[in-house]
């Protein structure tokens, strides 16, 4: 056996008040894929980061190929050969291709004029490796998300890095933009790169990953073992120390209900032609899609928070026209759980009495057009208990909060005001795995209370979990509807063919 | 309660104060005299004013460069109207308040409708105004002040209260209730710390900031009028020196200048660190001029304290159960 290119032994790191990585240990080889598990909040961040230079460890030892590695700054993790594609994009969009892929070595001599004629064909040959169909001159902001994921890919490998991390990199990819990716990272393995892999799609660490760390609350639940003898069922119970408990619910159909939403052939700014579509009283009626397909969009113009040039919206069986989302909140009832919590979602340095309280100040105002905090206070804390948002008080800064309690508080504003209507868009995504049960136990028990729920989603195990019937949408029309009946192969099936056309899927 | 206290926006500042009033008053007993108070508190109840008009503007996550122009715009036009009209002072002031509303409510408009950032858009009505101004007094104050007006400006209650204090007193209140207690001084704050987020909670944006410039520059137009009375001059400079002040104040008192979070207090005490630090200068045969010099270190050692809050922030977010 060849000898590792990385190894991390009894990494620890402490910051106030939390002890953030105990005694991780973590050994990478040259030529495989390392996936690096864990729930929200397990240190997997953290770990990162240290190996990237952004944080110091108080404790342990960390090398390559022997040689001791201890980098006080990103400069020195990339000298070392340690790259990183981000979750959130690292990308200048203003910037072009070419000169994003070589920012580092750009900046290296400030006064030497740039070769841009090189810098392009340098660019060229680095597309060309990851089949990336872009010209190096091209404005990046141009780009989409997909290409963008990869041209981080291309400025992590221009700087030579012979240990690649790629942090939820199929986050806001498609499918078949996913399979090109991991495409990419079999060659790279080939080439011997180390890959280490981040992700909360364990069927995408089982394709593709050849071995496995898993943390859980700051130590190593399992150390670099091969995935090969691992089960889905295996990592899960590593994740979260007990097995996963995939509820079974009974098939529900509202279809025979009154309509509580209606859109009959709505044409907006957007690019949806002629969308029709009935939300039935205490529905869970789901609008499965890629990215990128509209599905958001819609959401936002039926909200008012985009425009609708033709076509009806009916709340109630009476047609209304919602033209701001104060308008959809006061007078319709509406609500829209952002996919985006913390740049559309929630005011992350305000309370989480402000931000669960934001949707009813205009109702508690009184006489003299003020509120009180108390009044507010009376109206949210029995949701915020219900949701069983943990944080110390109500005072608290919301950015202080965990991923899951944020995104409790970014529900809870709306059943603060009471919708009638929830439009719920990738409630779970970068969520673990006991909040996202959880988020779908409380999906359930809104449309159980007669809230109808518009549920967006990209993620099929969560569709067919807790949609009662299910939409499919592609290129901002709707394609196709399936009745959900918990069977998911046949679900899954459906779905992919009204996307895909019956003849791709038969052909496969 | 001393706790709670303390982590408020405004502790700092508040310490800070009075350990100044403390230390200058024992260097130089001069300083507490009920003469020397009396100037000071003309000069806070003026400048916090001015503050104010920023703050709201630094709310909403924007920056607002024509405070001084509305100011000096509505400072002309107050005693103005009084000389070449002969208008009476209260339908002066009253007038002048609404030339300061509508400067703001321009600003307010521009911004929301062409969606150009606020600090482009008031450094040229900034422009604008200033140029109304000259235009209309030809750079030459208007002396003509009626003898109330005067009294107004320099009188005092309670031996050293100036009379002027109570403006200052009655819109600190108001202007807390406003962002702290009405829904639409809320919305200005929900949009400063997340435009997006406040819009998809059915909060109008455009509303929101044509609101916070029409109070600020009425708040400018307000300043204006009282160092008119002060000064017993329609002064067509009054304004020019504001900027630097307008920023000072609510940054030392607490304010993210990305917006979300602001504080009528500490802005208070803001005011009342430079007020203190301008009097020593003066009772110290220091070159005022070095009060600019003292400004802008002031203003840069307050972000840095702002920043460094921010970054132990981050660093507890990003070690915390995250």
């Amino acid at each position: 056996m060849t000898g590792f290119t990385f190894q991390a032994r009894g990494v620890t790191k402490t910051f106030p008040g939390v002890v953030a990585l105990d005694q991780v240990n973590l050994s990478l080889m040259p030529g495989s894929v390392h996936a690096l598990l864990g729930e929200n909040g397990a240190g997997k961040s953290t770990l990162i980061k240290i190996m990237t230079g952004v944080h110091r460890h108080d404790a342990g030892t960390m090398d390559i190929d022997g040689a001791p590695f201890s980098p006080h700054s990103t400069r020195e993790a990339i000298a070392a050969g340690v790259g990183v594609v981000h979750q959130e994009r690292n990308l200048i969009p203003q910037f072009s291709i070419a000169e994003n892929i070589f920012l580092e070595t750009l900046s290296a001599d400030p006064f030497k004029p740039i070769d841009y004629p090189k810098l392009y064909r340098d660019a060229q040959e680095w597309l060309d490796l990851l089949e990336i169909d872009a010209d190096p001159s091209a404005k990046v902001e141009d780009l989409t998300v997909a290409k963008m994921q990869l041209v981080e890919i291309a400025k992590a490998l221009a700087l030579n890095s012979r240990i690649l991390m790629l942090d939820e990199p199929t986050a806001s990819l498609t499918q078949h933009e996913t399979e090109r990716l991991f495409g990419i990272v079999g060659r790279l393995r080939a080439d011997g790169v180390s890959l280490v892999f981040v992700s909360h799609k364990l069927e995408e660490v089982q394709e593709i990953c050849d071995q496995v760390t898993v943390l859980r609350d700051g130590r190593n639940a399992c150390e670099s073992q091969p995935l090969a003898g691992l089960g889905r069922q295996d990592i899960v119970r590593l994740m979260i120390g007990r097995t996963e408990q995939i509820p079974t619910w009974d098939q529900r159909d509202c279809r025979d209900r009154d309509v509580a939403l209606e859109l009959r052939q709505v044409t907006t700014n957007a690019g949806h032609q002629d969308v029709s579509l009935n939300l039935h009283q205490g529905e869970v009626l789901g609008l499965y899609g890629l990215v990128g397909s509209g599905r958001t969009e819609l959401a936002k113009a039926i909200i008012g928070a985009d425009k609708i040039i033709s076509g009806a919206v009916l709340v109630d069986g009476s047609e209304r026209s919602i033209s701001s989302v104060a308008e959809a909140l006061h007078e319709n009832r509406i609500g829209y759980v952002s996919e985006d919590r913390k740049s559309e979602g929630l005011i992350l340095m305000h309370s989480v009495l402000e931000n669960a309280g934001i949707t009813v100040w205009r109702r508690l105002q009184n006489a003299i057009w003020a509120f009180t905090d108390r009044a507010v206070e009376k109206t949210v804390s029995p949701v915020i208990k219900k949701l069983e948002v943990r944080t110390p008080s109500l005072q608290q800064t919301t950015g202080n909060l965990s991923g899951g309690n944020q995104q409790k508080i970014s529900v809870a504003k709306w059943l603060a005001a009471n919708v009638k209507i929830l439009i719920v868009d990738e409630p779970t995504v970068g969520v673990d795995i006991k909040t996202k049960a959880y988020v779908h136990e409380l999906i359930r028990e809104l449309a159980d209370a007669g809230t109808s729920v518009l549920l967006i989603t990209s993620d099929m195990p969560e569709m067919v979990t807790v949609a009662d019937r299910i939409l499919v949408m592609d290129e901002f029309q709707i394609r196709g509807e399936v009745i959900n009946d918990r069977d998911y192969d046949r679900v899954s099936h459906e779905i992919m063919k009204h996307i895909h056309g019956a003849s791709e899927v038969a052909a496969e | 309660m001393m706790q709670s206290a303390m982590k408020t926006d405004w502790f700092g500042p508040f310490i800070v104060s009075v350990a100044a009033i403390i230390i200058v008053g024992l260097l130089k007993p001069s300083f507490l005299t009920p003469f020397n108070i009396q100037i000071l508190l003309l000069a806070i109840s003026v400048n916090a004013l001015v503050a104010f008009a920023q703050m709201v503007i630094i709310g909403i996550g924007q920056m607002n460069l024509s405070v001084g122009a509305i100011g000096g715009l509505a400072a002309i036009s107050f005693a103005g109207m009084m000389e070449v009209w002969g208008l009476p002072w209260p339908i002066a002031s009253v007038l002048a308040l609404m030339i300061g509303l509508l400067a703001g409510v321009l600003n307010g408009v521009l911004v929301a409708l062409t969606g150009v950032s606020a600090f482009v858009i008031t450094l040229a009505t900034l422009s604008v105004f200033k140029g109304i101004n000259l235009g209309i007094t030809e750079a030459q104050p208007f002396y003509e002040i009626p003898e109330t007006v005067k009294w107004i400006g320099n009188a005092s209650v309670f031996g050293t209260v100036p009379l002027l204090f109570i403006p200052f007193a009655v819109t600190t209140v108001v202007l807390w209730y406003f962002l702290f207690r009405l829904p639409l001084g809320r919305t200005i704050l929900a949009v400063g710390g997340n435009t997006h987020a406040a819009e998809l909670s059915g909060i109008s944006v455009p509303q929101a900031e044509i609101v916070a410039h029409a109070i600020s520059g009425l708040l400018a137009a307000l300043a204006g009028i009282m160092l008119v009375a002060r000064l017993e001059l329609g002064q067509p400079s009054i304004g020019d020196d504001w900027l630097i002040l307008s920023f000072a104040a609510p940054v030392i008192g607490g304010a993210v200048l990305t917006g979300g979070r602001v504080s009528v207090a500490g802005t208070c005490f803001g005011v009342v660190i430079i007020a203190i630090i301008t009097q020593v200068l003066v009772l110290f045969n220091i070159d005022p001029f070095l009060v600019q010099v003292v400004l802008g270190l002031l203003i840069l050692w307050a972000v840095g304290v702002n920043r460094l809050r921010e970054i132990r922030g981050q660093r507890q977010v990003a070690g915390g159960p995250a």
